[in-house]
């Protein structure tokens, strides 16, 4: 069976299962509920769970509470930042505590298979079908077959490399040549996004029964598993190797004028791994209607551009106003891959757990 | 009379209140998490121990003990006559291993820099010991960045090495670069702890052995090892404590094939397999409170009793030209040397990366950074300013619980009598028990609150970051109160009994003061590990207002407005370590008064 599947035919699948099973309940317990109306203007305070580099000074968050209390003069946007972002949720309805919050702000897809696969009932309720903007999502970008899960922006994963140093590798098997012995650097997948994107990526082209022969082979020639982002691009910048597992938007960083030399984005295989963020709102939300309206907002194609150079990410809608030169810095891969919920569903904890044991024992 | 009633309550209230407060903050939070390791659905199960004890990966060659243990004398046989090949350590034994070359690193870099310090004088000293105990606040993203500018292949050590003409070095990403970092996070820790033992050797012993014939040799093995050896142990025990639970340096400077076993703990806790992580957390625990246990037992019967009387003299550190024909002095400069590669040289790179660009070039960008940053008004935004009152406020807050709170358990275990050791160790576990379990366990307790008669109980801000904090940093009191006070001559005390004053009166004005040394070093310790809390403090600071340096240094650390690099955090970085340098001179001077 060839495991790849684009995210486009699985939307569309996506789409289609849930319009056949509209009159029914949906999987995982959850009824959806009726789409809430606003009576009136719209007033009160919306909570906003998302992680820290979402909200202060300069961000999307802080660009997005301005814009929308703006629209809405009677609305208040708040952010809360849990320190172990969505787990906290999950761990919250586990043990019986409040939520606390509307929506929240920058789910992954593993973030929302572990979620369905801690708790019985769903701790978000759908949106999707509920949105004016719906139709103007990228579908390659949809990732919740039930809809509650909604993409705001995407990432991405691709090789940053010197290339006055070295040639971007054109194929996963080049990563294991002589020539790139100790070239390259990723991230702990147990804890880190792109850590994990380019495992599922090795996943992707290699197959569940393959992977794990291939990184033998990986470590073999010297990669380096260093544990988040930040230090590995650290590390990268201090010249400890010459490519990095990093985002295609690198360049936006440094903007055209400067020398990028060292900011060359290699698609392996000529494609890079799409890594959607997305928002959905709680179920213990007592402001429903408040949190879709602050939603279609995030989608409206203005809103989207600014979202996306301030997150420094590609826009989720297909007709976002962006400026020029962020559309000539950031790379869209030639082919974007990612795995589907249903995928990962039941998968990605074993995958992970095998990878990191077989590091660990070397 | 009144007063006099309060003051015989006064240390069985201490008691009590202490149990109350680790109750609430430690012993009940932790035990909410490690259940999941021996509770199955609320009936007691060994599963998952035997599952992670049965399992290669973790145990290596010893999981034949819990899958066959009949057929161990047989292996060992084998293993024998086929020549003792290499074992597998599994991940327990590796991180075990680790931990020993680190204790051992810290060891030899620390113990001179204590004799240095208690024995020799030169200008600065005091200013020189109060600032040793810097490294342990710094987070180890910072470390990481320091060791990177000054260790990587393009660091400051390699750009002097190449200069000098010896080659290079390729130091990051091995089990050395760990172990280095290691000692640079505990080696202070060996010196601190040893050097105020040492200055509290009382020199009239030393003379009296001399002038009974005594070589200086003889006298420092029958005087001067005895008094500073449980100290050193103590020193050598809690390093290896630490980095036996040592996680995010690991990762930082390592590589995910020299994990420890912590760090599989946190990558439970991430996938939410809570059972999983509390087995490890448990063993963990269990493995550290056991060494703990035996070292106590040892430090009992080795106590011996000083009086309280002047410190050893201090010899010059320079005596003009003579300095060059003193090898001990030579030797000492040779130290100085490998201590500024080591210690001053990640700091200072630390200082230099926060005033240089990506491109090489001088910038002063991250410092306007922190500034706007303190002058924004945006939502969300961390401002440096209340991330500095807020650390010196928590870390005040704990000093001050902290040290009654560990003077009262290094009354209680110096006491004596049966189980005290036991008592002791057990009290001690805010040290052996890993980070991550603490701040799970406070999230489920404190932050979502726990069901006590139809209410659900919740608790975060100020006060409880700093019963938090001050649970994490009394150990460190008692370890340098207790030896001090169980070595005090009980015949101090027994006078002023005898003359009437009551045990509070006689600890306060006669027993404190003689060890004012040790307070004065567990006080300092109480400081900084409040300073440098992270896990806890960015779990209990209710909203946004309740951040600390650290916790403000790691949301500059994912802030992108100046681009994709450390330039911001290491500006906060900088702050962070002038404000505790200065913070522990002042603690130092502050309590200047109060020793012999």
């Amino acid at each position: 069976m060839r495991r790849r599947t684009y995210l486009k035919t699985a939307g569309a699948a996506t789409i289609a299962g849930l319009a056949g099973c509209a009159a029914t309940p949906t999987g995982n317990g959850t009824d959806r509920p009726p789409r809430a109306t606003i009576d009136g203007t719209p007033s009160g305070t919306l909570t906003v769970a998302t992680y820290s580099s979402f909200t202060g000074e300069g961000t999307a968050g802080n660009y997005l509470k301005q814009a929308f209390e703006d629209e809405y003069p009677n609305v208040t946007v708040e952010f809360t930042v849990p320190a172990n972002g969505v787990n906290q949720y999950i761990q919250r309805k586990r043990s019986g505590a409040s939520i606390d919050a509307d929506l929240y702000v920058g789910i992954n897809t593993d973030d929302l298979v572990r979620a369905d696969a801690e708790l019985d009932d769903s701790l978000f309720m759908h949106s999707q079908d509920y949105l004016d903007r719906k139709d103007a999502l990228k579908p390659a970008l949809e990732i919740d077959p039930q809809g509650r899960a909604v993409p705001y922006d995407t990432g991405y994963i691709s090789l940053v490399y010197d290339e006055s140093a070295i040639d971007a590798p054109a194929t996963f098997d080049d990563l294991l040549d002589p020539t790139y012995e100790d070239s390259l650097i990723t991230q702990n997948a147990q804890q880190s996004d792109p850590g994990k994107a380019f495992l599922l990526w090795t996943i992707d082209a290699k197959g569940e029964d393959g992977y794990l022969d291939y990184w033998a082979d990986l470590l073999d020639n010297g990669v380096q598993i260093l544990d988040d982002w930040q230090p590995a691009y650290n590390a990268y910048m201090n010249e400890e190797a010459p490519m990095v597992v990093s985002y295609s938007t690198d360049q936006v960083f440094y903007g055209a004028d400067a020398d990028l030399t060292r900011h060359q984005i290699g698609f392996i295989e000529d494609q890079g791994y799409a890594n959607p963020e997305t928002m959905a709102r709680f179920e213990a939300t007592d402001q429903p209607a408040l949190a879709r309206l602050f939603m279609d907002f995030i989608l409206q194609p203005e809103v989207q551009g600014q979202v996306a150079e301030r997150n420094v990410q590609f826009p989720a809608v297909t007709d976002a106003q962006l400026d020029e030169t962020f559309a000539e810095l950031a790379h869209e891969p030639p082919e974007a891959v990612t795995f589907t919920y249903d995928q990962l569903q039941g998968k990605v904890d074993t995958w992970t757990d095998e990878w990191a044991r077989q590091v660990a024992s070397k | 009379m009144m007063s006099r009633w309060v003051e015989r309550a006064a240390l069985p209230v201490g008691v009590l209140a202490t149990l109350a407060t680790l109750a609430v903050v430690f012993y009940y939070p932790v035990a909410t998490v490690l259940a999941e390791a021996v509770l199955d659905a609320g009936s007691p199960t060994l599963g998952p121990l035997l599952d992670v004890l049965s399992d290669p990966f973790y145990t290596g060659v010893a999981h034949h003990l819990f899958v066959d243990p009949l057929g161990v004398p047989a292996g060992l046989l084998d293993w024998i006559a086929r020549g003792f090949p290499d074992v597998r350590l599994g991940l327990f034994g590796f991180t075990a291993y680790q931990a020993a070359l680190s204790t051992v690193a810290s060891v030899v870099l620390g113990l001179p820099g204590a004799y240095v310090l208690s024995r020799y004088d030169f200008r600065g000293r005091r200013t020189l010991r109060a600032l040793t105990i810097v490294p342990f606040v710094l987070p180890s993203i910072m470390v990481a960045v320091g060791f990177v500018a000054m260790f990587g292949r393009t660091g400051l050590l390699n750009d002097v090495l190449t200069g000098l003409g010896l080659g290079r070095v390729e130091l990051l990403y091995t089990l050395e670069a760990i172990i280095v970092a290691h000692a640079f996070y505990n080696a202070p820790l060996v010196t601190r702890l040893v050097t105020t033992a040492w200055e509290s050797v009382d020199r009239r012993q030393v003379e009296s052995a001399r002038a009974m014939g005594a070589s200086p040799l003889s006298a420092f093995r029958d005087v001067v090892l005895p008094a500073i050896l449980p100290s050193l142990l103590t020193a050598a025990l809690l390093t290896f404590v630490f980095t036996f639970m040592s996680f995010p340096i690991v990762l930082a400077l390592g590589d995910l094939r020299l994990a420890t076993v912590e760090v599989w703990v946190f990558a439970r806790v991430q996938a939410l397999d809570l059972s999983e992580a509390a087995t490890l957390a448990t063993l963990e625990t269990v493995l550290s409170l056991a060494l703990t246990y035996l070292y106590l037992r040892y430090e009992a019967r080795q106590r011996s009793t000083s009086g309280a009387g002047q410190s050893l003299p201090r010899k010059s550190l320079t005596v003009g030209w003579q300095t060059l024909r003193s090898p001990t002095r030579l030797a000492i400069f040779a130290y100085g040397v490998v201590a500024v590669v080591v210690f001053v040289g990640p700091l200072l790179s630390l200082l230099v990366e926060s005033v240089t660009a990506p491109d090489g070039s001088f910038t002063t960008a991250y410092y306007e950074f922190l500034l706007a940053q303190q002058a924004s008004t945006a939502v969300g935004t961390t401002r440096p300013l209340p991330a500095i009152v807020n650390s010196i406020v928590y870390g005040v807050g704990t000093l001050a619980l902290a040290v009654p709170m560990g003077v009262v358990v290094a009354i209680l275990a110096t006491r004596g009598g049966r189980g005290s050791r036991l008592a002791e160790a057990i009290l001690t576990a805010p040290l052996a028990v890993s980070g991550i379990v603490v701040g799970l366990g406070l999230l489920q307790t404190m932050v979502f609150g726990t069901v006590l008669f139809g209410y659900r109980l919740t608790a975060a801000g100020p006060i409880a970051i700093v019963a938090a904090h001050a649970a994490a940093a009394y150990p460190f009191v008692t370890r340098n109160v207790a030896p001090a006070l169980g070595g005090l001559d009980s015949r101090y005390r027994d006078a002023a009994r005898s003359l009437g004053a009551t045990r509070l009166r006689a600890l306060l004005e006669i027993e404190l003061p003689l060890i004012g040394a040790a307070v004065l070093a567990g006080a300092a310790f109480a400081f900084a590990i409040s300073v440098g809390e992270f896990d806890s403090t960015v779990l209990l600071a209710e909203g946004v207002d309740s951040y600390t340096m650290p916790v403000a240094l790691e949301r500059y650390v994912n802030n992108r407005s100046l681009g994709p690099n450390l330039g911001p955090a290491t500006a906060m970085g900088t702050v962070l370590l002038l404000v505790t340098g200065l913070s522990f001179v002042a603690i130092d001077r502050l309590g200047g008064r109060w020793e012999p």
